[in-house]
């Protein structure tokens, strides 16, 4: 028993959890807590009616510490902090417990012991909330100005926007020429424009806005510093390296086509790459690259859809049929994903006279020489299976979209990334274009494949995202930091050694050398803290005394 | 209230662009038509690929919206107009919808839902359960605000004179709660035992139903309620006021008008006397419906419901003059004197012993003057409901012969048919197209009449044809007692010099207010009228007492409207709502034709209460809330205000992100596909709410019978690249969801197995592949073929046809228990009628168009005006994020850029 006044706060989340954990018992069960003043069930904690309960809970029984007991913090620790703050309480005195991914979903035929492991968990978020200190969070000034990774069609319209909005931008290019794989596209669908033309237009722009300053040939080398006051280092070819100061990092760099491996559907050979001759008979082969199955023999099979080749094979249909009426156009595909208003496009190559061919993933086209054609034999699904030969004089292979390489950047970065390489979102609906380092937004076809305006429109929600941040004028930090004991720390440099981040610096304190946290750069992650040999290191708001307690009371009997 | 951005819709893609834009510190005004925030994104049970709860997702960006300091959230608000001003701001005209819930005081505790006596199907649940008119949209509503369905008067309740609430009482009826539907009555009606028998009941001819197998019997229902409400109660429950007012009125004449004045004013506290010229109370009530109609002891209990208010009603005190009233110290005075004077028809011997007026006749009967007419002959003159009760009370003192003589054909008679018929029943005769040319007698007493028969013209201003007397026709007929019912007017002697009169004999009144020339002196009722029904009558006296108060009160007559009734719905709208199944009307017993000729006994009997509550049942809520008034009665915060009413305002914006969604694709319009015809072809958003966690039942079900499916096939491209529904485009969505409900089933039935006919798969977003490929190993069975048509067989199981493509081609068919047609998204026409003129470009498939999707996705024609999410093309969620990240991004540089300020 402390003098703690306490509320535990435990969610049904419809039935994600109350189908699978008896919360009721759960709630009879941690009210037995002496510090627990309060203990509801709710039916969605964080739905606005709930949130307000809550609210006045705190209020009313003047807690000073609060548990919910539902999703994981990923999803809502931001949302019950608000609320404690909004009751007026101190937010780091608020507790999460996770009692659905890491106990309903994970027990569902298992009710008794799931709600025995809820109990446990409950247990330990009070543990921690119980002797929870008063926080308060540290609050950076932003730079107001963003540096764009990546001068493609989504970095340069991200740049434009954001001097638009009266920030400064410094766009970084890799290339010695701007417009990535844009620049060398003739028409795009569905605009009908040239790529050249388009990266020409932005070009302009860029070189018009006095508030971008554009480094090709360069790259990002390191960043250091923390959200809204960033330091980064270029390295530009022939140049000494820039430092710069930003606020957020908007990464663009787009994407790489799959290079088809040797033979891979005959590619290698000059038939299929290489035109010296009147083409009669075009076969486009799709899928190229791109769902290739988990079984397929490959080490790293791409697996997932490209998403724009299918669009982007038929409207290469559609322009060839335009320059000749008489070409024949054979599109063997799996499924045809003309998705959204790109399906009229497929309507008008079928009516063109584009011959569709579905093959099966089990049983995908052959292509040899034979003559002077190249024969693309495949069993045609739409046709009864039937086998189909086609005498193709040209073979298109409709190849998908990888990850670039990006190693030194990732490195600089250290932006998550997805089994294949493309860069990974926070969470693909709440916070699509934020990365797990704060501050650092993710632009077009890096996350994903995408077409041209998808990946503008992501790039543009980076912008919005990344100006918000900025535009605000600061942001507020947790807490978590690590703090020294002078008195015990002898300064042996295995702390600083162990932070990635260079947050530990050396200090005199008094005439005794002693290490000290710098706070902004402190992320809490915590490895200085068992590095100490002293024991001198503790982390704010997961104290050594929290985390011991935790585990004592995860330990207990439940009931 | 000026703000920077407009955003209009409040789904996923309106929500994250306001918390953006309010995260960069601009102003922004989101509106919303519906109760909540949340769009459909949060009526999903979990959402693909990642399987994240979309409540989870949603329900912290609804509160952060609601909660952002920088966002205003109005909803039941729609925007009405947006123009753009030569300064560059945008002016938006709003209108705040009826909710009838003060949203300031509402707590969202629900009591109200529980006492509402409406079942509406819950588009929340896409109607597969029933919520109620009184209702929280969802348990995660943002804001969690009750709302009342209002969608305009019901036809019952909007035509009655009196303003009785007929939808209130029936659906209190129908939900046992008998003594709150008499007292809703007792609201607007004193006499409610009277109008139970007596009423020609405007509210069954206006009752929707009326247009398939026959009006709800709503008199009848009432006849139940009153009659049982008066077994339980001899007398009223209540007494007077405690305090009196220091106003007293005079109220001349104790009919119904007279009474329903009395009534509502002694509610309010005036003391109030009725003076009565004849010996007993009731008017007409009394004096002229005959008791087979309305029994005397019925008239007397309603009559004790005014004066337990301690309304005094002297009898047999004829009011000399209107100033006499007030020497007597009455600050406001009433006239419902009716009409006791019959018009004569001014022909030869038309003051005969013999030949008498309607009224005079009936008076005598009912008050026992004249108990026998046994072998006489009578002929009633005239066409009219008056001409009816005389000639069957002839019938009943024993006539030989009883005829209406009625100058025009039957179908013309003013009569209603039912009366007619009763008439003809018991043995009157009808003589059409004859009119008296004069009375014969002898003695001075009445012992022919001679007519001339009449033919038909054209069309009067009645709409009726014109009677035309044949020349020479004229025939004699020996009859013994002449009753002329031809039309009636008051008498207005008494106050000749005091008031005007009407070129029919009527007193003059404004037909607003019923004030008289005379300040002070209010007329209404048949007096003003001319005969009409009761309950016009106690409408007119309601009326009175409402504009007496505010005479009394000192207050101005002017700029007030009384009984102020909302729109009636569109009964073409009701019928087209699909909750109509075909449900017979059946009527309270009658007594013989031998058995009502005997006496005066009443001849209609009453329902039971099982018939009562069957008969309610059959209402179909047209105006959804009844009007019943039990959700105010009960709501703690007395947040309830049903005479709240749509609210216009206007705001300035500087820019304008349209984010109005999409709609759902119609499945009636694939008429192959059985929807609304069977019961187990449901829709994609049905299922998704069968397996949400907030489900509406306990388990995944099918509609028709409540079993576990265990069979189920999902029909991909319902309504999308289907030219024959006008519709080539992907909706692009229903793939991924109907790959995502079916793993969702997988987890709820285990057992049951899943069929998915598709065209082509279209898993192309991130993560989508690896998610379809998921589906194929839990066993889902992917057919490539698209569905021509569905057939249910006798088990309700439904036929599948299908062209099986990998099987070789050709026309197969498949058994399931349950279909889910997984439909399209089509665009949502609100988005272009926001400007005016068409001001707002579309695509050529009606959504709205970005003039540069490549580089400036989001812009549409207008300069200052984005567009977010599904408004501008179907997306799925993730595109939506970003897409409305792009439109808030688009807005932030314009708003920087343009220099319009706020």
């Amino acid at each position: 028993m402390s003098d703690r006044r306490l509320g535990v706060f435990i969610c049904h989340c419809g039935g994600n959890i109350s189908d699978y954990v008896d919360v009721e018992k759960v709630r009879a069960e941690v009210e037995k807590d002496p510090d627990v003043v309060v203990a509801r069930t709710t039916m969605f904690a964080c739905s606005d009616a709930s949130q307000e309960e809550i609210k006045a809970h705190i209020k009313e029984h003047d807690l000073d510490g609060i548990v919910v007991a539902s999703c994981s913090p990923r999803l809502h620790l931001e949302t019950f902090k608000g609320v404690a703050e909004r009751a007026g309480m101190n937010p780091y005195c608020y507790s999460q417990a996770n009692i659905r991914e890491q106990c309903s979903w994970a027990h569902r035929n298992e009710m008794p012991q799931a709600t025995d492991k809820a109990v446990r968990i409950i247990r330990s978020a009070l543990a921690h909330t119980r002797l929870s200190e008063e926080l308060s969070t540290i609050r950076v000034e932003t730079t107001p100005r963003v540096v764009v990774i990546g001068a493609g069609m989504a970095g340069m319209v991200a740049s434009l926007t954001l001097a638009d909005m009266g920030l400064d931008v410094f766009l970084v290019e890799r290339e010695a020429e701007v417009g990535g794989w844009t620049k060398r596209w003739g028409k795009l669908f569905p605009s009908e424009r040239q790529g050249a033309e388009l990266v020409k237009e932005l070009h302009e722009k860029v070189k018009a806005q006095p508030k971008i300053t554009l480094f090709t040939e360069a790259e990002l080398v390191e960043k250091s510093g923390t959200v809204g006051d960033f330091t980064v280092t270029l390295r530009v070819k022939d140049k000494s390296n820039i430092s710069l100061k930003v606020g957020a990092i908007i990464v663009a760099t787009g994407f790489d086509p799959y290079q088809p491996a040797e033979n891979e559907y005959g590619w290698g050979g000059d038939r299929v790459v290489t035109l010296r001759r009147e083409v009669k008979t075009v076969a486009y082969i799709y899928c190229v690259g791109s769902r290739q199955s988990e079984d397929c023999g490959l080490e790293h099979p791409n697996q997932y859809c490209s998403r724009y080749c299918c669009s982007a094979a038929v409207h290469a249909g559609i322009k060839a049929v335009a320059r000749d009426p008489e070409l024949n156009q054979y599109h063997l595909y799996r499924d045809m994903r003309t998705y959204g208003k790109y399906e009229l496009l497929y309507e008008k190559a079928s009516h063109e006279g584009s011959v569709f061919v579905r093959f099966d993933e089990e049983a995908p086209p052959e292509v040899f020489p034979e003559g002077d054609k190249m024969i693309v034999k495949a069993a045609d699904v739409l046709d009864a299976g039937e086998d189909i030969e086609i005498p193709a004089d040209l073979v298109v292979l409709v190849t998908g979209m990888v990850p670039r390489k990006n190693d030194a950047l990732i490195a600089a970065l250290k932006i998550p990334t997805d089994g294949g390489g493309f860069f990974n979102e926070i969470h693909p609906k709440l916070r699509p274009v934020e990365t797990a380092i704060n501050g650092v937004f993710i632009a077009g076809a890096s996350q994903g494949p995408k077409t041209l305006s998808e990946s503008v429109a992501s790039s543009l929600a980076a912008v919005a995202k990344g100006g918000a941040l900025v535009m605000k004028g600061y942001v507020d930090l947790d807490p978590h930091v690590a703090v020294v004991d002078p008195d015990a720390c002898t300064w042996c440099g295995k702390c600083a050694e162990a932070c990635p981040y260079g947050a530990i610096e050396k200090v005199k304190e008094g005439d005794k050398e002693v290490a000290r946290v710098i706070d902004a750069l402190c992320k809490g992650g915590g490895p200085c803290v068992p590095a100490c040999p002293e024991g001198a290191l503790d982390l704010k708001g997961y104290t050594n005394g929290q985390i011991r307690s935790m585990i004592e009371s995860m330990l207990k009997e439940a009931v | 209230m000026n703000q920077d951005v407009l955003i209009v819709g409040g789904g996923i893609a309106g929500m994250e662009s306001a918390l953006t834009l309010g995260d960069m510190g601009f102003k922004v005004l989101l509106v919303e038509k519906e109760g909540s925030v949340g769009g459909h994104m949060i009526l999903l049970s979990k959402v693909f690929p990642t399987l994240d709860c979309a409540s989870c997702i949603s329900t912290p960006k609804m509160a952060a919206t609601a909660h952002h300091p920088n966002v205003t959230v109005m909803t039941n608000t729609r925007v009405e107009s947006i123009e753009k001003q030569p300064d560059g701001t945008f002016k938006v005209r709003l209108n705040r919808q009826v909710t009838s819930v003060n949203p300031a005081a509402c707590t969202g505790c629900g009591e109200c839902e529980l006492v509402c006596t409406v079942a509406i199907p819950d588009e929340f649940n896409f109607d597969l359960a029933a919520r109620r008119a009184a209702h929280i949209p969802f348990p995660q509503a943002v804001p969690k605000k009750a709302i009342i369905s209002r969608y305009g008067s019901s036809p019952c309740s909007h035509t009655c004179p009196a303003g009785v609430k007929a939808h209130g009482y029936v659906s209190l009826v129908r939900a046992g709660k008998y003594e709150e539907a008499f007292k809703l009555h007792m609201e607007d009606a004193p006499l409610p035992g009277t109008l139970a028998r007596a009423c020609y009941a405007p509210c069954e001819g206006a009752c929707t139903r009326g247009e398939a197998e026959g009006a709800v019997s709503i008199r009848q229902i009432k006849r139940f309620m009153v009659d049982r409400y008066y077994a339980d109660h001899p007398e009223p429950d209540y007494g007077p006021p405690e305090t009196l007012l220091d106003k007293k009125v005079a109220v001349v004449g104790s009919g119904p008008a007279g009474l329903s004045a009395a009534y509502q004013l002694a509610r309010k506290g005036y003391p109030v006397t009725v003076f009565e010229a004849d010996e007993e109370s009731g008017g007409m009530l009394r004096y002229a419906i005959p008791a087979y109609r309305l029994p005397r002891d019925v008239v007397d209990r309603d009559i004790a419901n005014i004066t337990a208010l301690g309304v005094e009603i002297r009898t047999g005190s004829p009011v000399k003059s209107v100033k006499a009233l007030k020497d007597q110290g009455y600050d406001a005075v009433f006239l419902g004197v009716g009409t006791s004077e019959a018009w004569k028809l001014g022909v030869e011997g038309e003051d005969l012993e013999g030949v008498r007026d309607c009224i005079g006749f009936l008076k005598d009967v009912n008050t026992g003057k004249l108990r026998d007419l046994k072998g006489k002959t009578v002929a009633i003159i005239g066409g009219g409901n008056s001409a009816i009760d005389p000639a069957r009370m002839a019938v009943r003192l024993g006539a030989a012969k009883v005829l209406i003589m009625y100058r025009r054909s039957r179908a013309e008679m003013p009569a209603h048919d039912w009366e007619v018929q009763g008439a003809l029943d018991e043995g009157v005769q009808l003589e059409t197209l004859k009119t008296p040319k004069r009375f014969l007698g002898e003695n001075g007493r009445l012992t022919k009449i001679e007519y001339i028969k009449m033919r038909l013209g054209e069309p009067d201003d009645s709409g009726r044809r014109r009677p035309i007397p044949v020349d020479g026709s004229e025939t004699e007929m020996n009859v013994d007692l002449a009753v002329l019912a031809i039309g009636l007017k008051p008498n207005t002697n008494p106050f000749a010099g005091e008031l005007k009169e009407n070129r029919n004999g009527t007193f003059t009144a404004d037909p607003e207010t019923l004030l008289t020339p005379v300040p002070g002196i209010f007329a209404g009722g048949d007096a003003v009228t001319g005969p009409s029904m009761i309950v016009n009558a106690i409408g007119q006296g309601k009326r009175a007492a409402f504009y007496i108060d505010r005479f009394l009160q000192g207050e101005s007559l002017e700029g007030v409207t009384f009984d102020e009734r909302l729109s009636e719905v569109d009964k073409q709208e009701v019928l087209s709502r699909g909750t109509l199944s075909k449900r017979e009307r059946h009527n309270a017993p009658e007594l013989t034709v031998a058995e009502r000729i005997q006496g005066v006994e009443e001849i209609e009997g009453c329902f039971t209460e099982e018939e009562a509550r069957t008969a309610a049942n059959r209402c179909i809520d047209c105006g959804g809330c009844a009007e019943c008034h039990e959700c105010a009665e009960t709501c703690p915060a007395d947040a309830i205000d049903f005479d709240l009413r749509p609210e216009q305002t206007t705001e300035e914006v500087r820019s304008v992100i349209v984010s109005t969604g999409y709609k759902l694709f119609d499945p009636h319009h694939k008429e192959k596909y059985g929807f609304g015809k069977y019961p187990n072809v449901i829709t994609a958003m049905q299922m998704d709410r069968l397996v949400a966690p907030t489900k509406p039942y306990n388990h995944t079900l099918r509609p028709s019978d409540g079993k576990s499916p265990d069979n189920i096939a999902f029909v991909l491209c319902t309504g999308s690249r289907d030219c024959t529904v006008g519709n080539h485009l992907c909706s692009r969505v229903c793939c991924m969801y109907s790959i995502k409900q079916a793993q969702l089933i997988m987890g709820a039935l285990p057992m049951a197995d899943i069929t998915i006919y598709f065209m082509d798969i279209r898993a192309f977003g991130k993560g989508f592949e690896e998610f379809y490929q998921q589906a194929k190993g839990m066993g889902v069975n992917f057919v490539k073929g698209r569905v021509a048509e569905i057939e249910e067989t006798e088990d309700q199981n439904l036929l599948v046809h299908y062209e099986d493509i990998e099987g070789g081609g050709g026309h197969t068919q498949a058994e399931h228990d349950l279909v889910v047609l997984s439909v399209g998204l089509l665009p949502n026409p609100d988005a272009l009628r926001l400007f005016k003129d068409g001001a707002l470009e579309s695509d050529p498939y009606s959504y709205v168009r970005e003039i540069d999707e490549d580089l400036l996705p989001a812009k549409t024609n207008l300069d200052g005006v984005f567009v977010a999410g599904t408004s501008s093309a179907i997306r799925d969620i993730p595109d939506t994020i970003l897409h409305s990240g792009a439109a808030a991004a688009q807005t932030a540089a314009y708003l920087e850029k343009s220099g319009v300020q706020r």
